[in-house]
């Protein structure tokens, strides 16, 4: 191969890694190129790691330019996640071409189907009163109570407990270093991440209208939460949230998420936040919100197991029972009674006006 | 190209290490040589203990220089990173030439010196005198906060900073710079695109016998090829905390110091604790049965199973 060659199919390479969303920049590429004389590149396997060296940046980047660069030396397709379209033309080896822009699509929608789950395509507008009150302000104020905590971090305070003496020392330098005015500093308050669990099973449905508010307004409030929803499945719809859109979010959701209004298992959806999103980021620092009723034709066991290995993992555990209000309200469903236990605040919501006293009794505590 | 003529290729980097008791895959190999030779810094990821940190360790002695080691933590801030003044030191100075009657330019100067600075981590992996660059290991950089990494990204990109009081540092030679991080949290892009990046897997069987049998000699070699199934098998179930390269190696010495050539269902019990550092991990174990685990270990080395 000339190194003209080398580097032709080098430069193809780094487009495809682009289109297949690794964050490949000019910057990357160039130092693709001045790696290839430090090693040797007819060695297949020596090449492959060196380009993927520079371009991937996780583990699973690394899996997806693996395959990458399999189906581009060797052909070998992978009709599941590969676009056909790319590969033709890189092939070919068009490249003059600019970049493509590959469409974002959302990779976290199902892409499981069972039979036992409800509708489909549901409709979620209904569901939405747009006319309503948007919850900023409120859920700010719970966020404030329910997700902050103090950062080892420090910040300049006139009345903190700590003196910081480096300003100190630099400050008195004028006195001739006898420390006359101290400068204080105090521990920073920190957001800490939230972790959304959001009950969508039928039994769940009247209360739709208040939850999406809620999932909403979280979502836009604190940019580092996750949101999930579970029925008889777990669906992340954190990136669904993000968007400004309501109308865009409710048809995006309603389409994604096949299980709303299905039956409960609140152990499985439990399961899946111990080992799935609460594996990936600090769950010391994480506040877990689980939104239930506890009505469930799962396993009870299963539920307070897995309770039990949310509540050692994570910082706090609210759960909010939109049935907790009513004043004939027992716990009564098995799986609230297994939950129980494990909670560190029980709160009722069910509607915004219920939210507001909730937020109002919070900062009493 | 490469100063280091040591690791000029990929198969010295990995005989080097090799005589230094590290087996190194050849892209782990690969890796180092081209942090070395485009000078860029090499992000390790991978699971808690399949020895990330020893990679720096073995690199500063293999190129006899010294390893700089900034271990990160919640709220580690620039001054602990870079560089402090020894107040106290300065305090007492002060004191002690109140008499002198000294003019207070030449007071100033005289403790903003050399001699009051406290070079830290990075300050010191900075100025380095050489001859051959420092090897600097910024250890379990997820645990930093964000504002942290940014200002890493800065001394990254350059290797210079500016103390006021005593003008701009450039680094002499660029210190080796690995990174590693057990995937707490996301990395900042920005971050993670000015490094090479690698992701540190479980070892293979044959590395993992091999590592064991280098670590600790004089064990059995039928005694190793036992441990390394058993941990094969036991990286296959859904534990919180899989077992890595670190608990291997602490679980054949205990075996080896306890004596025991065989592992027994009992054998496997007893000594769970220095592999599964988790109490539910421990019962899984239990319920799963450790009798269980040896056989399929015996029978067929590597059984996919999913609790």
């Amino acid at each position: 191969m000339s190194g003209e060659q080398l580097i032709e199919r080098t430069l193809a390479l780094c487009h495809l890694a682009k289109a297949e969303r690794l964050a490949v920049t000019p910057a990357k590429v160039l130092d693709v190129l001045r790696a290839l004389p430090a090693i040797d590149y007819l060695n297949a396997e020596d090449y492959r790691l060196a380009v993927r060296m520079n371009l991937a940046s996780s583990a699973d980047e690394e899996r997806r330019f693996d395959r990458l660069f399999r189906e581009f030396f060797y052909g070998e397709s992978d009709e599941r996640h590969f676009h056909s379209r790319i590969r033709g033309e890189s092939m070919q080896g068009s490249m003059g071409h600019h970049y493509r822009e590959i469409n974002q699509e959302i990779t976290t929608a199902a892409d499981s189907y069972s039979a036992d789950e409800v509708t489909c395509g549901l409709d979620l507008q209904s569901r939405w009163d747009p006319a309503a009150p948007p919850l900023d302000q409120l859920i700010r104020e719970l966020a404030k109570h329910l997700a902050t905590r103090r950062s080892r971090r420090l910040q300049r305070a006139k009345h903190g407990a700590k003196v910081d003496l480096r300003r100190s020392v630099r400050g008195n330098i004028r006195y001739g270093m006898d420390l006359v005015d101290l400068a204080r500093v105090e521990r920073r308050t920190r957001k800490t991440r939230l972790v959304m669990l959001c009950d969508v099973s039928g039994s769940m449905d009247a209360f739709n209208p208040f939850l999406l508010r809620l999932m909403f307004g979280l979502q836009q409030a604190l940019k580092n939460s996750r949101t999930l929803v579970f029925s008889t499945h777990v669906t992340e719809i954190t990136s669904l949230l993000r968007r400004r859109s309501v109308v865009e979010t409710l048809s995006e959701v309603g389409e994604t998420v096949r299980h709303w209004s299905g039956g409960t298992n609140i152990g499985g959806a439990l399961a899946t936040l111990n080992r799935g999103v609460l594996r990936e980021g600090s769950a010391g620092s994480t506040v877990a919100i689980i939104i239930s009723d506890g009505y469930d034709n799962g396993e009870t066991r299963l539920i307070e197991l897995e309770m039990q290995a949310l509540q050692r993992q994570v910082r706090t555990v609210v759960w909010i029972n939109p049935m907790y209000g009513a004043s004939t309200f027992q716990v009564r469903a098995s799986g609230m009674k297994a939950a129980l236990p494990y909670i560190d605040h029980f709160l009722p919501a069910f509607d915004v006006q219920s939210l507001r006293i909730l937020v109002r009794d919070l900062a009493k505590i | 190209m490469t100063q280091f003529a040591l690791l000029s290729t990929v198969e010295k980097i990995q005989q080097q290490f090799a005589a230094d008791n590290y087996i190194a895959d050849r892209a782990l190999a690969l890796s180092l040589k081209l942090a070395m030779d485009l000078e860029k810094p090499l992000l390790l990821e991978g699971e808690a203990g399949v020895g990330k940190t020893e990679v720096a360790k073995v690199l500063a002695k293999v190129l006899d220089t010294p390893l700089i080691r900034l271990q990160c933590y919640e709220g580690l801030d620039a001054n602990t990173a870079l560089y402090e003044w020894n107040y106290a030191r300065q305090i007492l100075h002060i004191r002690i030439n109140e008499h002198d009657h000294q003019s207070r330019a030449a007071l100033e100067k005289s403790i903003f010196s050399d001699e009051f600075l406290m070079n830290r981590p990075l300050l010191a992996a900075i100025r380095h005198p050489g001859p051959r660059p420092a090897v600097l290991l910024i250890d379990e950089v997820d645990r930093a906060d964000e504002e942290f990494e940014a200002f890493l990204l800065e001394i990254l990109s350059d290797f210079q900073i500016t103390i006021p009081e005593l003008g701009p540092f450039v680094a002499i030679h660029r210190p080796l710079v690995l990174l590693t991080s057990n995937r707490t949290r996301e990395l900042n892009d920005a971050l993670k695109r000015r490094c090479l990046y690698l992701w540190l897997d479980y070892p293979s069987p044959e590395r993992e016998r091999e590592i064991i049998r280098r670590r600790i000699p004089g064990i059995e070699a039928k005694l190793a090829a036992t441990i390394t199934q058993t941990m094969q098998t036991l990286r296959e179930i859904d534990f919180h905390k899989r077992p890595g390269i670190a608990e291997t190696l602490d679980w054949s010495r205990a075996l080896f110091g306890l004596g025991i050539t065989e592992i027994t269902p009992e054998a496997l019990l007893d000594t769970a604790g220095v592999v599964l550092k988790h109490r539910d991990d421990i019962e899984r174990l239990r319920a799963i049965g450790p009798a269980q685990i040896l056989a399929d270990v015996t029978d067929e080395p590597r059984v996919s199973r999913s609790v």
